[in-house]
């Protein structure tokens, strides 16, 4: 077989849960910024470091005209003149759609790249899964696992996509409700249209979705040379190269031409995108991950 | 020439064209790869780039490739040999061996090597003779494979070859087989025996070199006035030609040269070494220059030089007037070149009988008048045989009776002398007249200062004038000598001492004296002993060198003829050595030609150019064409443009380092002169660097601050101290290297603990300070860590016996008065190889010691007591904080360091007063 890359087993949910929980202990508990989706809450354990629907107290604060009576706190507005509302600290969580890519094309690892494409897209879907279900958010996997809050989310998340016989190939997103975050990891190969198409519904939901590019070193640099007959893992089609040297240059612009305009894409859409390299760590685009979801204001 | 051994294989090459269609079509193989982006490569790949012909010279490198397989297979052979067809028989092979085939020994064994494999290859056992060999050898018939072994272990043998002897063997080895094929590989000179042909030989191939090159001393003479050597050469050799001949000594010192010169068509050459006489009896060997064979070697023995000569005077002169003694002048003259018995005995008889016993070649008898009849017979039979007889006169003679016939006299003697000086005698001393042409001694010049006062004389009536060997210049005779048989009687008229006259003191004498001991012939005095069987003692080679002697060497009879088992050589014990030569002087060579009676003789000359098999070039050099290919392959492949740019790198870093450093190895080990030049012209201490940036701080500081110190208080002005690393810095330039323990860093390597080694051998100093005094001694069994480390470096060194240094040592005098060593701790010795305990002599104030300790030991930190600031303030307090002992740790280093330069210089001057003082005596 090849001398570059190969395409390599599933990797196992023990290892992926493992390496994901070593991921998610870099960050800080995931604070999702939720702050467009005020109102459609479910009540979370962790508070939003401002006042909301909750149960623990926030703050007192000056009542202002028009507010309901009923919120008075009459104790502490009796030790002076002025008249005080009593806050509770706002607790709520959303659901965060998680998905990764399981065709083919993401089994490739070649011999620069640590992990596999779809190695590496699972670890940060698992590191994503035990942020968000520490900070109480609810999770959710398209046909796999439906949106659940629970303190152990990752590992079950793990455990449903492990005992799935064969995942869908394309995510079934219509049951991504307004408002939800929704991480989109593949590796982009099929044409750019088809994935704008099977997204664009989900920017009339208001979903906002943060695209993840897992790449291979080997799909970017293209290090192939001499004669070279080129398989496609999902179809197994098979192209020759006389030389494929003198085909590095141009296909380097094509590929990098469907990742600017995926950018482009997202950033219309106010959505984010993130390339990692299975040549690099997993951590730092779960660093900017995080990043982009707790901000909020990267558009 | 070229021919083929399978010819038939070349009709392969007319699958050529099929392998050449397929070749056509065949692309080399790709790299499958699996790649995901597919889609995207699919846009960029629009037209197929793949190529489905193999490039036109790919093809042809293939078809090469294949040619070149089909013709190697075909067997090739350049210059193939005349093979000689033959039923299936025996090749025999008649090797000569003999002194001459030194030569051309290598064409020899190359033409019977063909001859072997070619009989091989026909299937045919072999017969290999060689004309001198063993009796008993094993000659065969043998496999090819053991005749190759048998051919390889032959050599040429310094002796003439016996080529009848070997077709004997060979007729014997033959048994019932009636169709042989005789190779006679002759080495062209013909040997005393003829080979006889065999009934069953068929075919013979004689074999003879294209040119003749024998030569060789065949002979010599040891002459009065030279040794003459004579030489032969082959007859083909009729150019006049020149050689150089050298002349060695029993322990192969070259004692003379000598011309050896062949006229124009002769055979035989003459070569005179003309040296003195004295010098040519230690002739040992004569060779030839620039050759090497048994022929080119004269072996001698003392035989051919020295003579023994027995001394027999009539009365024994008591010692205590030497001078008058009658033997005294004999006795000097001869010494030089005779080795001299002078037998005892109560009379004459007993005498004489003593000295026969011992063999002489020569007797003299010095004034003896009379002797017994029973005497006489048996001197006249030894004079006889050979034996040189020398009578002298004196007045014993004159008065003896003459006897009628006597031939132990030249000359019929008057009664009594004749006085030529005296009171009543009108003659006058005379002086010798020029020596007679028939005389042994014509050609010395007569001596003008020799006056003869006192003569016996012959009786003129009997006299016999061409007896005379020297006459006076009145006409008497002074020395007569008649030859008896095959020996000597001379007489000289005078005594042999100084009373009748002053010939005995006169270089005449001696001169006189030597020819007429060579008179004696040699040989024949100590034939019974030659008769006897000698063991070898060294032997010749072929190549003329004179080794000890191989086993088949056996010992040999004097009169046995040189052969296998007696090669030429010396033989007999050191002490009486006898030289056998291979040639005598009738020796002459003469070609080797095969008897009329041979059949089928065929000539050949030897075998210049081999046959080769070109089959390994042939494969050679298709296993190129592959490699070739499989670069062509990898290279179509891309694999060098992928590979460009590192071998780029790799060979621009490897031709980096092959033009900086071209001999790095070297290079690291020695000093570059301006490295040197700085590093003596100004003394300087160095230290060891332990990598601990802390303590080497402190050891820099602290001589830093011992420099000053040293050259504020002495002559000594140290240069900045230097650190060094032992493994790579050369060392030799440092007096005291100072080395700090650091037990956490690095152990020193095997090379850099090796080097202190050579350099505390050499005469350096070496202070190790392990600075551990204020941990040591808490616990007597486990030494702190910096000890255990020094122990550890020193187990691979050789290291003295050490003891601290004892009081009476030069290092508490060198330069202050010391009694302890103190550093920044003061209680720790400072131990110093051990001086011996022998001399433990109380008036001494010092022990005396040659050289300096190589090693010093100390754990008191010395380095950090001298450790001081720029402005020469300390850094460190001392332990306990004393700045007297701070005082006391620069002094240590002011010794230490003087005693490393001066060595036991010092321990010298304190004996100056004592020396004063004697002076002042």
């Amino acid at each position: 077989m090849g001398l570059i890359g190969n395409s390599v087993e599933r990797t196992g949910a023990a290892e992926l849960l493992a390496r994901a929980r070593t991921r998610a202990a870099l960050l800080p508990d995931l604070l999702v910024e939720a702050q467009r989706i005020a109102n459609i809450v479910t009540p979370g354990w962790h508070g939003r470091k401002r006042r909301g629907i909750g149960e623990e107290f926030w703050q007192y604060r000056p009542y202002s005209a028009g507010e309901t009576i009923a919120r008075i706190d009459w104790r502490r507005s009796a030790r002076d003149e002025q008249v005080y509302v009593r806050d509770l600290e706002w607790q709520a969580a959303h659901t965060v759609w998680l998905w990764a890519d399981p065709s083919a094309s993401m089994l490739f690892q070649s011999k620069q790249a640590t992990v596999s494409k779809e190695s590496r897209a699972l670890v940060i879907v698992l590191a994503l899964a035990e942020l968000l279900s520490r900070s109480g958010e609810r999770i959710a996997y398209p046909q796999v696992f439906a949106p659940t809050a629970s303190r152990h989310g990752a590992e079950r998340l793990a455990a449903s996509l492990f005992s799935v016989d064969a995942l869908h190939l394309t995510p079934e997103l219509s049951a991504v409700r307004r408002h939800s975050e929704c991480i989109y990891i593949s590796d982009f190969l099929d044409p750019v249209e088809e994935t704008i198409e099977r997204l664009e519904p989900l920017a009339a939901k208001a979903v906002r979705v943060h695209m993840v590019e897992v790449t291979d070193p080997a799909e970017e640099v293209f290090p192939y040379f001499g004669r070279t007959e080129f398989v496609d893992p999902e179809t197994g089609a098979k192209l020759t190269a006389g030389r494929a040297d003198t085909l590095s240059l141009e296909y380097r612009q094509l590929y990098a031409a469907r990742r600017e305009e995926l950018s482009k894409f997202a950033k219309s859409r106010g959505w984010s995108f993130t390339t990692t390299k299975t040549d690099g760590l997993a951590s730092a685009a779960l660093v900017q991950l995080f990043g982009y979801m707790s901000s909020g204001n990267q558009s | 020439m070229i021919s083929f051994a399978s010819p038939l294989v070349l009709a392969a090459f007319a699958v050529l064209p099929i392998i050449w269609w397929l070749l056509k079509f065949t692309p080399p193989r790709p790299q499958t790869e699996v790649f995901p982006p597919l889609k995207i490569l699919a846009k960029v790949l629009r037209k197929d780039q793949s190529p489905d012909k193999s490039p036109w010279w790919l093809t042809l490198l293939r078809l090469a490739l294949a040619g070149l397989l089909i013709l190697a297979l075909a067997r090739p052979v350049l210059n193939p040999r005349n093979q000689t067809q033959t039923n299936q028989g025996v090749q025999l092979l008649l090797v000569d061996n003999s002194w001459v085939s030194v030569s051309d020994w290598n064409a020899r064994v190359a033409t019977a090597t063909g001859l072997i494999v070619s009989a091989a290859e026909r299937n045919e056992p072999v017969i290999l003779a060689f004309s001198a060999m063993p009796a008993n050898a094993d000659i065969g018939p043998f496999e090819a494979s053991t005749a190759l072994e048998k051919l390889a272990a032959a050599k040429p043998e310094p002796v003439p070859g016996d080529r009848a002897l070997a077709m004997n063997r060979i007729n014997s080895a033959l048994g019932q087989t009636d169709n042989a094929t005789l190779a006679l590989l002759s080495d062209g000179l013909a040997a005393s025996t003829l080979p006889t042909p065999l009934e069953a030989i068929s075919t013979v191939q004689l074999y003879t070199p294209e040119t003749r090159s024998a030569l060789a001393l065949i002979g010599s003479n040891n002459g009065s006035d030279s040794l003459d050597i004579t030489a032969a050469r082959d007859p083909s050799r009729v150019n006049q030609e020149t050689f150089s001949l050298s002349a060695y000594d029993s322990r192969q010192r070259p004692i003379g040269k000598a011309e050896l010169r062949f006229k124009a068509g002769e055979e035989i050459g003459v070569a005179q070494f003309i040296l003195p006489f004295e010098v040519r009896n230690d002739i040992s060997t004569v060779s030839i220059d620039g050759t090497a064979t048994a022929g080119s070697l004269q072996l001698f023995d003392a035989g051919s030089g020295r003579r023994r000569v027995a001394l027999i005077a009539a009365s024994n002169n008591d010692g205590a007037q030497p001078l008058l003694a009658p033997l005294y002048y004999i006795r000097e003259a001869l010494a030089p070149f005779a080795d001299l018995i002078e037998p005892t005995g109560d009379n004459l008889d007993v005498i004489i009988d003593a000295a026969l016993a011992d063999r002489p070649s020569v007797m003299v008898l010095a004034d003896v008048g009379a002797i017994s009849a029973k005497a006489r017979v048996k001197l006249t039979e030894w004079v006889e045989k050979g034996g040189a007889l020398i009578r002298f006169a004196g007045p014993r003679l004159g008065a003896s009776e003459p006897i009628v016939d006597d031939q132990l006299l030249p000359a019929v003697l008057r009664t009594g002398e004749r006085a030529l000086d005296g009171a009543m005698s009108w003659g006058e001393p005379q002086s010798i007249a020029p020596f007679p042409e028939n005389s042994p001694f014509f050609g010395l010049p007569a001596p003008r200062d020799v006056l003869v006062r006192r003569q016996v004389l012959a009786d003129p009536s009997l006299y016999k004038p061409e007896r005379t060997w020297a006459v006076l210049k009145d006409g008497t005779p002074l020395v007569t000598g008649t030859r008896l048989e095959r020996g000597v009687v001379a007489l000289f008229h005078v005594s042999p001492d100084a009373t009748w006259s002053n010939l005995p003191i006169s270089g005449t004498f001696v001169e006189m004296l030597r020819r007429s001991v060579q008179l004696a012939s040699n040989g024949t005095t100590n034939s019974s002993e030659r008769a006897a069987t000698l063991p070898p003692l060294r032997t010749m080679n072929a190549e003329g060198r004179l080794n000890p002697p191989p086993v088949t060497a056996e010992p040999a009879a004097a009169n046995s003829m040189i052969s296998f088992q007696n090669p030429p050589g010396f033989y007999g014990s050191n002490e009486a050595v006898v030289a056998r030569n291979l040639f005598n002087l009738q020796t002459r060579f003469t070609p080797f030609e095969l008897g009329s009676d041979w059949k089928n003789v065929t000539r050949t000359a030897y075998v210049t150019s081999d046959e080769r098999d070109l089959r390994g070039p042939l494969f050679g050099l298709a296993l190129v064409l592959i490699a070739l290919d499989a670069i062509a392959v990898l290279w179509m492949a891309g694999a060098f443009s992928q590979m460009k740019r590192r071998w780029i790198n790799a060979s621009a870093i490897f031709l980096a380092t092959a033009i900086f450093f071209p001999v790095s190895d070297t290079f690291a080990q020695q000093v570059s002169e301006a490295e040197a030049i700085d590093a003596i012209s100004q003394t300087r201490i160095a230290y060891v660097e332990t990598g601990n940036a802390a303590i080497d701080e402190v050891t820099k500081a602290g001589l830093e601050g011992l420099s000053m110190f040293i050259s504020s208080r002495t002559a000594l002005e140290p240069g900045e101290p230097k650190s060094i690393d032992p493994a790579v810095d050369e060392l030799a330039f440092f007096p005291v290297i100072y080395w700090p323990i650091d037990p956490d860093s690095a152990m020193p390597s095997a090379a850099a603990l090796s080097k202190i080694d050579a350099y505390m051998k050499d005469g350096g100093t070496v202070l190790f300070d392990t600075r551990d005094e204020l941990q040591s001694g808490f616990d007597a069994v486990s030494a702190p860590a910096s000890t255990l480390r020094l122990r550890e470096m020193l187990a691979s060194m050789n290291v003295p016996a050490l003891e601290p240094v004892p009081t009476d040592h030069v290092l508490t005098k060198a330069f202050f008065i010391l009694q302890d060593f103190p550093g920044r701790y003061r209680g720790g010795p400072l131990w110093v190889e051990a001086s011996s305990r022998t001399e433990s002599d109380p008036v001494r104030p010092v022990r005396a010691l040659d050289g300096v300790t190589p090693i010093m030991i100390t754990g008191n930190d010395m380095a950090a007591a001298w450790a001081a600031d720029e402005f020469g303030d300390p850094l460190y307090a001392t332990v306990p904080n004393d700045p007297d002992q701070r005082l006391y740790a620069y002094r240590a280093g002011v010794n230490i360091m003087m005693y490393a330069l001066t060595g036991n210089y010092k321990s010298d001057q304190v004996h100056v007063p004592a020396l004063l003082e004697r002076l002042g005596q």
